[in-house]
């Protein structure tokens, strides 16, 4: 009981947490359901465990629930009571708690705010909100009940026939239900359609991930490898600006994430500063696309009799360019941290994106400064620009569709990479530094293999962001950049190529989804960086090698009796 | 006999502990030869100094006219010295059959571009070294095993899997520390005979340092003793047996024979 | 043979070539622009109260890093909650009217912000190590760091959240505005306290580690978890005391820094942290003394760096992170190498 009782207080202290962002401000009338939902499905996931170590009956499961959810309800309450008295003393609580504001208390209790400021706030609004956290206790402890006899049978990986076909064709329903909403006239009865048709992309694409990975290896997997490939390459065709925006983010962080997984998933080397080599590329772009946009090199080429106004290079003809120096630029980066472990190495990496993103800020000669560098040239194909050929390819959805086949050249490399030899040496190195060493793994070359491949693909990665912006500033190149890229790859499963993807599309699509409540973004993000790291730290869609790797442990007990059974007939 | 590796005065020393004192060794080609002594004798670390894991302060290693000191561990294996560990250090993340392909990597070639674009020779790299793989397993007779996590496989079949592993180099010189430490009996002869035909089938000068006297007096041809860093004792294995400075100092005062594997420190280095 | 030796003897002509350019061009500048010495004395007065402010907040990563090998990646959120847990025990001691009384209660009112920014500081550092630590203890390296960058996310953006955007500015009490004036070189208070308070809390913490049952038993965490947990030590409780005492110097540093800055924001702990833990390495982490003295160094390279190498003074981060970056090539376990540490690595 006391243990519950505690639970209790945690689950008081997260509500707590939610009413001082604000959240009950934004959610308004639908506040008190959220919460009761948000309280049952965390009364699930603690109960849980206790539940199936010690089974509990389901009275005692109420009766845990019960507990939760009343001292959570009644402290809340007790606390809520506490701002409105003193909100309604005209006392300013704004200074300190910047989200304590009537609108928060008001929606907390469901009343209007002008009841809180002039103190009438009835006992019973006090009492339902007591009454509806308690009632989600219960409700969390009926959830544990119900979901243990249920999946009693299931827990085993007991088959039910179907369920496979289901995943392999869930991608094409939901993508021929996007193509549908896009035909006039198709309402989605007064939600917004536009963010809609985008959560179902997103959920599309990843559906798509789990269907490949439900696909019988072989033909069969082939087969719906290339049904997926080209209905994505259909998209960009069908999206409007909006959502053809979003996706070519998501994808060019497909491409970041696909070259620091290079780094940090198969080698094992953590940079923090993955965001130098995206820059890179972008400003080495910019820099031949929009020379007129950097005074020195604006200045340079006029003294040569070269006109600036023009770009010097094409977007094709700056890809090598673009990749070759960002590879360079990961070369001189690797050098001087060859030495250092790991989390020198990540600290140091980190010094260097910050140098860098400083460097772009202060040479203002070079980098236009905060002002940035404008006007960067589009891709073309053979000297057109695509929207000339179809109406129905904006610039965005060109940029998407780039994107795409920038990400299949990455994976394709990536894959091919892992297969082989140096992917070999990259996790030996990973694994045990010295004993690679010893097995004729050359470390030098084999880390620098790495730095400069996994920068040549930011670069390539950058190359295309720049396009996409058409101006970039530093303030565009920030850590976070580096923290997303490395955020992705470890949410999706460090070294797997489709948890790339997946990552890719819960961090970078599903928050402009949830555009409304995009302070959060952060927050959430954490939240689940350090939850995910707790629980499942393998990442959603693990590649095989990790998955060994952190659950070893657990699989070598049974590897242990089966040695000494063998011990035991010798 | 010819001299496959000659070391002079090799000397290692750890802060104000020597932990190999000045010691000469010679290993003739073809032959089994055994590095003994209590523990903390300086043994692993004479294998360290060899491999190119510690650099000796002093003295000289040669090795199939190549001086070792200086080189790194990379370089070494290159020329034709490979190893096991004391506690075994697999590739743990890595199948049984991923490690061999490993241990063959300072013999392969195929840059990384070969292998993105799947270049015929590296295609045909790979499925050697693949075939490679499969024979040398086969050899340690973990044949059937290519597709286990090396972690899983059980404690004697991780120790044949490192020979596996550092035979994949094609070494001229095998590196053996404590084969056969945490063996059962049965196990143990299986060893001994893998080890000969190591020598016998492949041609491999075998060193290895082992405490289970049965083994040693088994298969060496020529035993070197350490104690407390010095070579303190050296010859054929019936000498090295009849010798009053071994006996007193390794065997101790009536124990003749040792055969528990258990005796190593637990965490020690290497 | 000698391909080792020749790398080596690359680096130390790079390392030769690398301080001869440094000190022809300190040199030139230093004739060129012709400072006087005042300026300088100004500056490195200026460097020693930045370096003992990264000392208090690199004492706590040293520390962390000695006993669990990883990098507190959110302790400058740490010493980020103690700066604004300072600001509203101020805001609260100013409404009292402490702030205007006499001397001693100046002080007492001083010396409670303090507290209660350390207090601020240890309960979210206790808390950290619960929550988002603790249960990765036996997780590879990575894992813990991972958490650790979402811990200072979740801090800084909380605190964006719940306190709101704009800056929270201190007001110093007239006791402590102003300074000593010598001719043309000027001392703020703030800036002799914040260095006198550091030396003071280091001393402290040196004695709490060489000289109590606290500090053997840290010492013999470090040394090897299973073995002290094995001899008796609770292991658990020694790991949380070491975050009580990283997160109460990050507290005090973070008071004063608002003090002395006059401002705290939800990322005013980020830049200060990163250079902290700069520092750390360059002592050599894990190791104690040589966390002050690295602190102390880099103080002073960004005082005095960009004046000497005749550059803006935007550049002073940039001068600290390469002054990170070459002493690491040289010795890659800082100036003073690592103590605790070295038997993980
Ligand atoms: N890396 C090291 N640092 C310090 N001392 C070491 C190191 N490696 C080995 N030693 C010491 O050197 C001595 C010889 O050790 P070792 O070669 O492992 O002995 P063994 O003959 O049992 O293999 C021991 O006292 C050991 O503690
Ligand atoms: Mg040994």
């Amino acid at each position: 009981m006391r243990k519950t009782f505690n639970i209790g207080l945690i689950a008081f202290a997260i509500l707590t947490y939610l009413t001082l962002i604000g959240l009950p401000t934004r959610l308004a009338g639908a506040t008190q359901p959220v919460l009761a939902v948000l309280l049952a499905l965390f009364v699930y996931a603690v109960l849980r465990g206790p539940a199936r170590e010690t089974g509990m009956g389901l009275g005692q499961l109420l009766q845990h629930g019960l507990l939760i959810g009343l001292v959570a309800g009644l402290l809340l309450v007790v606390e809520v009571g506490f701002f409105n008295s003193l909100l309604g003393d005209g006392v300013k609580i704004q200074p300190v708690f910047d989200q304590i504001v009537p609108l928060n208390m008001a929606a907390m209790l469901n009343v209007r705010a002008g009841t809180v400021l002039n103190g009438e706030v009835s006992p019973i609004a006090y009492a339902i909100l007591a009454l509806y956290l308690a009632l989600a206790g219960v409700a969390g402890g009926l959830l544990v009940h119900f979901t243990r006899s249920g999946a009693a049978g299931s827990m085993r990986g007991v088959h039910i026939p179907g369920t496979r076909w289901f995943t392999i064709l869930l991608p094409f329903a939901l993508f021929a239900f996007i193509y549908y909403l896009g035909l006039d006239g198709v309402t989605t009865f007064g939600n917004d359609k536009n963010i809609i048709r985008l959560l179902l992309v997103l959920m599309a694409t990843g559906s798509g991930l789990f269907a490949l990975r439900a696909a019988h290896a072989g033909l069969e997997q082939l087969i719906i490898g290339a049904l997926l490939a080209v209905v994505l390459l259909c998209l960009p065709f069908v999206l409007n600006q909006f959502q053809n925006s979003v996706m070519n983010i998501v994808f060019i962080f497909v491409m970041m994430g696909l070259g620091l997984n290079i780094v940090v998933g198969y080698a094992g080397l953590l940079d923090l500063g993955y965001v130098a080599f995206f820059a890179i590329g972008a400003y080495v772009y910019a820099f031949v696309s929009a020379p007129f946009s950097s005074p020195y090199i604006s200045a340079l080429l006029t003294g040569m009799g070269i006109s600036p106004q023009s770009p010097l290079l094409g977007y094709w003809s700056a890809i090598p360019l673009a990749m070759l120096t960002a590879a360079i630029g990961g070369v001189l980066l690797g050098i001087p941290v060859l030495r250092l472990r790991g989390d020198y190495l990540a600290i140091v990496t980190l010094g260097f994106g910050e140098i860098i993103r400083l460097f772009m800020l202060n040479l203002g000669d070079l980098t236009n400064g905060p002002r940035g560098l404008l006007q960067i040239a589009q891709p073309t194909l053979f000297g057109v620009a695509p929207a000339a050929l179809t109406t129905h390819l904006d610039a965005q959805g060109w940029i998407f569709l780039l994107a795409i086949l920038g990400s299949a050249v990455v994976a394709f490399v990536a894959i091919r990479l892992n297969d082989s030899r140096l992917g070999r040496a990259w996790v030996a190195m990973r694994e045990d530094e010295d004993v690679a060493q010893a097995t004729g793994i050359h470390l030098v070359q084999t880390k620098l293999l790495a730095f400069a491949i996994g920068a040549t693909f930011a670069g390539l990665a950058g190359q295309l962001y720049a396009a996409r912006q058409v101006n970039i500033f530093p303030e565009n190149f920030s850590l976070f950049v580096s923290i997303d890229a490395l955020a992705l790859i470890i949410v999706g499963g460090m070294g797997s190529i489709p948890g790339v993807v997946l990552g890719a599309l819960a961090l970078k699509g599903l928050p402009e989804v949830l555009r409304g409540v995009d302070e959060y973004r952060i927050v959430t993000f954490a939240v689940l960086l350090i939850v995910m790291m707790i629980v499942r730290p393998e990442g959603i869609l693990p590649s095989a090698r990790r998955r060994r790797e952190l659950h070893s442990e657990d699989a070598e007990l049974p590897v242990d009796e089966d040695e000494q059974l063998e011990g035991g007939h010798a | 006999m010819a001299a496959l590796l000659e070391a002079k005065g090799v000397t290692k020393v750890f802060g104000g502990l020597t932990a190999v004192d000045a010691v000469d060794l010679v290993i003739e080609r073809g032959s089994i030869a055994s590095l003994i002594g209590p523990n903390g004798a300086g043994k692993t670390t004479f294998f360290n100094c060899m491999t190119g894991l510690y650099r000796p302060e002093k003295g000289s290693i040669h090795f199939d006219g190549h001086s070792l000191v200086g080189q790194r561990s990379d370089q070494i294996i290159g020329l034709g010295i490979a190893r096991t560990y004391q506690n075994i250090r697999l590739f743990k993340g890595m199948t049984v059959l991923e490690n061999v392909l490993v241990g063959q990597h300072v013999r392969m070639k195929a840059s990384p571009l070969g292998a993105v674009f799947r270049s015929p020779f590296q295609q045909a790299e790979e499925r050697q070294a693949k075939e490679f793989a499969q024979e040398l397993l086969e050899f340690v007779g973990l044949g059937g095993e290519g597709e286990t996590l090396s972690t899983n496989l059980p404690y004697g079949d991780q120790r044949l899997l490192e020979i596996a592993r550092a035979i994949g180099s094609r070494p001229q010189l095998l590196l053996l520390d404590e084969p056969a430490a945490g063996m059962n009996p049965r196990e143990t002869e299986e060893m001994i005979d893998l080890v000969h035909r190591l020598r016998d089938v492949k041609g491999i000068t075998v060193f290895l340092i082992e405490h289970d006297m049965k083994v040693v007096m088994n298969i060496s041809e020529n035993i070197t003793v350490l104690d407390y860093g010095k070579k303190i004792a050296e010859g054929k294995p019936a000498e090295v047996r009849a010798n009053p400075r071994v006996v007193e100092a390794y065997l101790g005062p009536g124990v003749l024979v040792d055969t528990s594997g258990g005796l190593e420190k637990k965490g020690e280095k290497l | 043979m000698e391909k080792q030796a020749l790398s080596k003897l690359f680096i130390r002509l790079f390392g030769v070539v690398v301080i001869a350019l440094v000190v022809w061009r300190v040199v030139t500048v230093g004739i060129a622009e012709g400072y006087p010495t005042s300026f300088w004395i100004s500056q490195g007065i200026n460097g020693l109260v930045l370096g003992g402010v990264y000392a208090l907040v690199a004492l706590g990563y040293t520390l962390v890093y000695g006993i669990l090998f990883m990098i507190n990646f959110a302790h400058g959120e740490v010493m980020m909650i103690g700066g604004i847990t300072g600001f509203f025990a101020l805001q609260f001691a100013a409404a009292q009217g402490w702030m205007e009384g006499s001397t001693a209660v100046v002080v007492a009112a001083l010396l409670f912000i303090l507290i209660m920014g350390m207090l601020g500081s240890v309960v979210t550092g206790v808390t950290l190590e619960r929550l988002a630590y603790r249960p990765l203890r036996r997780a590879p390296r990575l894992v813990p760091l991972i958490s650790a960058i979402g811990a200072s996310l979740f801090l800084q953006y909380s605190v964006l959240l719940i306190f709101g955007v704009s800056p929270h500015s201190y007001r110093k009490p007239d006791l402590i505005s102003g300074g000593i004036r010598t001719g043309d070189v000027f001392i703020p208070y703030t800036g002799l306290i914040i260095f006198f308070a550091s030396v003071f809390l280091m001393l402290g913490l040196y004695l709490i580690i060489q000289r109590t049952k606290l500090g053997r038993a840290m010492r013999a965490v470090a040394e090897d978890k299973d073995t002290a947990a094995l001899m008796g030590v609770n292991v658990d409780a020694v790991i949380v005391a070491t975050f009580v005492l990283g997160s109460a110097l990050a507290g005090a540093a973070g008071v004063m820094l608002g003090f002395h800055n006059t401002v705290v924001k939800f990322n005013s702990g980020f830049i200060p942290g990163l250079k902290a833990f700069t520092a750390a390495v360059l002592g050599g982490i894990g190791n104690i003394p040589g966390a002050m003295f690295g602190s102390l160094i880099l103080g002073m390279i960004e005082a005095l760096g960009p004046s000497a190498l005749g550059i803006p003074t935007e550049y002073k981060d940039i001068i600290a992170f390469s002054v990170l970056v070459l002493i690491l090539i040289f010795r890659p376990s800082g100036i003073f190498g690592e103590i605790l540490s070295e038997k993980k690595a």
